[in-house]
């Protein structure tokens, strides 16, 4: 089993050594494109997300395309590929760099992905561009020619730990310090390294952390859980969570007839339409959420942001269904920028001008700025805080993003 | 000790729940000698049936039940004749392969149907709690556990008091001398299937005010449906009806006393200890049996 599958492999690598070489004569004399691949789940349980990130890189590539392209003149010419799994993520990353012949990868979304894919480039020598997901070792492996423009997990966790102590306790009027902090995260690899890291940015900060409690995402029934947070007074709520726990936590928080002064989630089930819709508008009116730039943000702190849904609304004729788009819009416009300047698709010119991208925040349509690090990590953006009011999710601060005022409360 | 009270109480409802959830398989288990690893998926079907009877006909998801029943009714029943009946003499390997296969393919037909996003039955005063005393209850905690017990007396009548039911109780004795007394063992094989997904859409018609819908929620369920079918000793119904109380109780407690993510540490190792001393479970019939 093992030995034809290595030989299938070599058997593959040879006969894409060969449609290589062959696409390269055949393509000198055509008029010059750069080949770009853009990975992400197009079918499959992440397809949505997937998908409406894809929205975004490709009207930032139209976009370039219809101004001229970059380097002199030269089309960005875009190759799909469908990950729906980090198997498939390896195998359609060989087939971009060895088949079709790629000069850069873009992607993906989704965390275990972007971890397989990049991994396959790094080793081919393909820059590769991560527009969207937040684990953190992705940019902390060493790795030269992989960066990565959105925030990630540490980001959101710092973000929601320093919204207690600069927004939420001031408008509660009370001590930071006073506030009885509670972190609850689902026990996979996202909820634990979101939630890890906010209980080490709380203690770092000096706040009272009273529980922390882990639970599986599978969970049919909170209601333990209510009673401890009930029982330890709890203020303050940080959660981090997908859909389902975020929905059962909403019910059975009323149920338990638990009110906690504020509740925290970091992305996940707390940024998404559907955990509104089943727990009702009403019942998550006030709960925060830190995330990715939203639609509902000041656009003084974000320019262009009501120029990219009105582009987005003439491609696809709805509205962005959720903020990734943007997110992957404003981090390709970035790298593509850099890709202009290297004048070259080589791999040393183009980490040379990546890192040299110096973009103030407040200035781009997510109001992120760019300055990668020298693990290849974007130290310039940050996850605004937001809010659900009536039934929609409004940036609240920082005060220059905020569309609407901080509220008191969760549940009418 | 209020907080310990609503701890137990807590407990004992969600063991309702879970004894709608696995009275279905325990009956399937122990007749048909046939572990479905499509019972979660069936419940799935289920929730998604009840999900479109309220939100096109506007029935009360109480009200779907009654048609909801009767469909899961009819697909349990073309189950047996269709895919397990063809199997009866093959490996039980073979069957199980099946059943997985058939939720798999159930689980992505609902995904390709519903896609990924999750829905949710909309029921108004259902999720409202009320007092007994300082302890709090749910109203839909409430006619799940009602229904639980009435569901497993109900059961426990039909299968010692009718012609029907003795015969079912027969085949699972002994399914070779059954047909020897003049049982049609192949019919009471599909009525049982049927009868036993019957109980998991009537499961499906009252979870799903509690809980959203969505394509893997199966999944949520069913592995907890399988301890307590163990537990309480294969096909033995009152021995579910245990088995769904020991395990919500445990799952309150541990989740209040120890840590949420460690109830289910709890649980397994109970379950363990229980395979270990009493591997027939709470209830089986021991040793002797098939």
């Amino acid at each position: 089993m093992f030995k034809t599958g290595l030989r299938t492999v070599a058997a593959v690598m040879l006969i894409g050594a060969l449609v290589y070489l062959g696409s390269a004569i055949a393509t000198a004399a055509s008029p010059p494109t750069i080949k770009v691949g853009a990975l992400y789940p197009f079918s499959g349980s992440l397809a949505l997300l997937g998908d409406e990130s894809f929205r975004g890189f490709e009207l930032a590539v139209e976009e370039i395309n219809a101004s001229g392209g970059i380097q002199g003149g030269k089309k960005i010419e875009l190759v799909k590929a469908d990950a729906l799994d980090p198997n498939q993520a390896v195998g359609e990353a060989r087939r971009l760099i060895s088949v079709v012949g790629v000069q850069a990868i873009f992607g993906t979304y989704a965390s275990t992905l972007a971890f397989a894919a990049s991994q396959v480039a790094e080793l081919s020598g393909v820059p590769y561009f991560e527009l969207g997901a937040i684990s953190d070792p992705i940019t902390e492996r060493g790795f030269k020619y992989t960066f990565r423009t959105c925030p990630t997990s540490k980001n959101f966790a710092h973000a929601a730990v320093d919204a207690i102590i600069e927004a939420v306790a001031p408008a509660l009027k009370i001590q930071p310090k006073d506030l009885r902090i509670a972190i609850i995260h689902e026990d996979s690899l996202y909820g634990t390294t979101v939630g890890g890291y906010e209980k080490q940015r709380a203690k770092e900060k000096g706040l009272n952390v009273v529980e922390v409690m882990p639970y599986s995402k599978d969970t049919v029934d909170m209601s333990s859980l209510m009673l401890r947070l009930k029982g330890a007074n709890v203020d303050v709520v940080l959660q981090t969570s997908y859909v389902n726990d975020s929905v059962l936590f909403f019910r059975q928080m009323k149920e338990a007839g638990f009110k906690p002064k504020a509740v925290i989630g970091g992305g996940g089930g707390y940024s998404m339409k559907d955990t509104e819709t089943a727990v009702g508008a009403k019942n998550i009116e006030g709960a925060f959420d830190i995330d990715f730039t939203q639609y509902q943000t000041n656009p003084k702190a974000a320019p262009g942001i009501d120029d990219f849904v009105k582009k987005y609304k003439a491609k696809y004729g709805t509205t962005p269904r959720s903020g990734h788009s943007l997110a992957n819009y404003f981090g390709a416009k970035a790298i593509f920028s850099a890709l202009n300047k290297a004048n070259s698709m080589d791999k040393d010119a183009i980490r040379t001008q990546v890192m040299n991208l110096d973009i103030p925040a407040g200035t781009t349509v997510t109001g992120w700025g760019v300055k990668f690090g020298p693990d290849g990590q974007n130290t310039r953006c940050t996850p605004f805080l937001l809010q659900w009011q009536n039934g929609e999710l409004v940036t609240v601060y920082p005060a220059s993003a905020a569309v609407a005022k901080l509220k008191i409360g969760v549940g009418m | 000790m209020d907080v310990f009270l609503q701890i137990v109480v807590n407990g004992l409802l969600l063991g309702g729940m879970y004894v709608l959830v696995s009275v279905g398989l325990t009956l399937i288990f122990g007749v048909i000698r046939v572990a479905n690893f499509a019972h979660g998926e069936l419940l799935m079907v289920g929730m998604y049936a009840v999900y479109l009877l309220s939100k096109y006909l506007g029935l009360h998801p109480y009200v779907a039940a009654g048609p909801v029943v009767i469909f899961l009714f009819i697909i349990g029943v073309a189950i047996q004749r269709f895919i397990m009946q063809p199997l009866m003499n093959a490996d039980p390997e073979i069957q199980i392969f099946a059943t997985v296969g058939l939720s798999t393919a159930l689980m992505n037909l609902a995904l390709l149907v519903f896609g990924a996003d999750m829905v949710s039955v909309q029921a108004t005063g259902l999720r409202e709690r009320f007092h007994i005393g300082s302890v709090r209850l749910i109203y839909a905690n409430m006619v799940m556990f009602l229904t639980a017990v009435t569901l497993v007396v109900g059961l426990d009548l039909f299968l010692t008091r009718t012609y029907m039911g003795r015969a079912i109780r027969a085949t699972s004795q002994n399914r070779l001398a059954a047909p020897l007394m003049g049982i049609n063992v192949k019919k009471v094989y599909v009525l049982t299937f049927g009868i036993g997904a019957g109980c998991v859409g009537l499961a499906a018609a009252l979870v799903a005010p509690t809980y959203p819908v969505f394509p893997t929620i199966g999944t949520y369920f069913v592995l907890t449906a399988f301890v307590i079918v163990v537990l309480g000793g294969m096909g033995s119904l009152y021995g579910a009806f245990a088995g769904s109380m020991i395990i919500g109780l445990i799952d309150s407690l541990s989740g209040f006393y120890i840590a949420p993510d460690l109830r289910e540490v709890v649980y397994f190792l109970i379950f363990i200890i229980i395979l270990i001393v009493r591997p027939t479970g709470l209830f089986g019939l021991g040793r002797g049996s098939e």
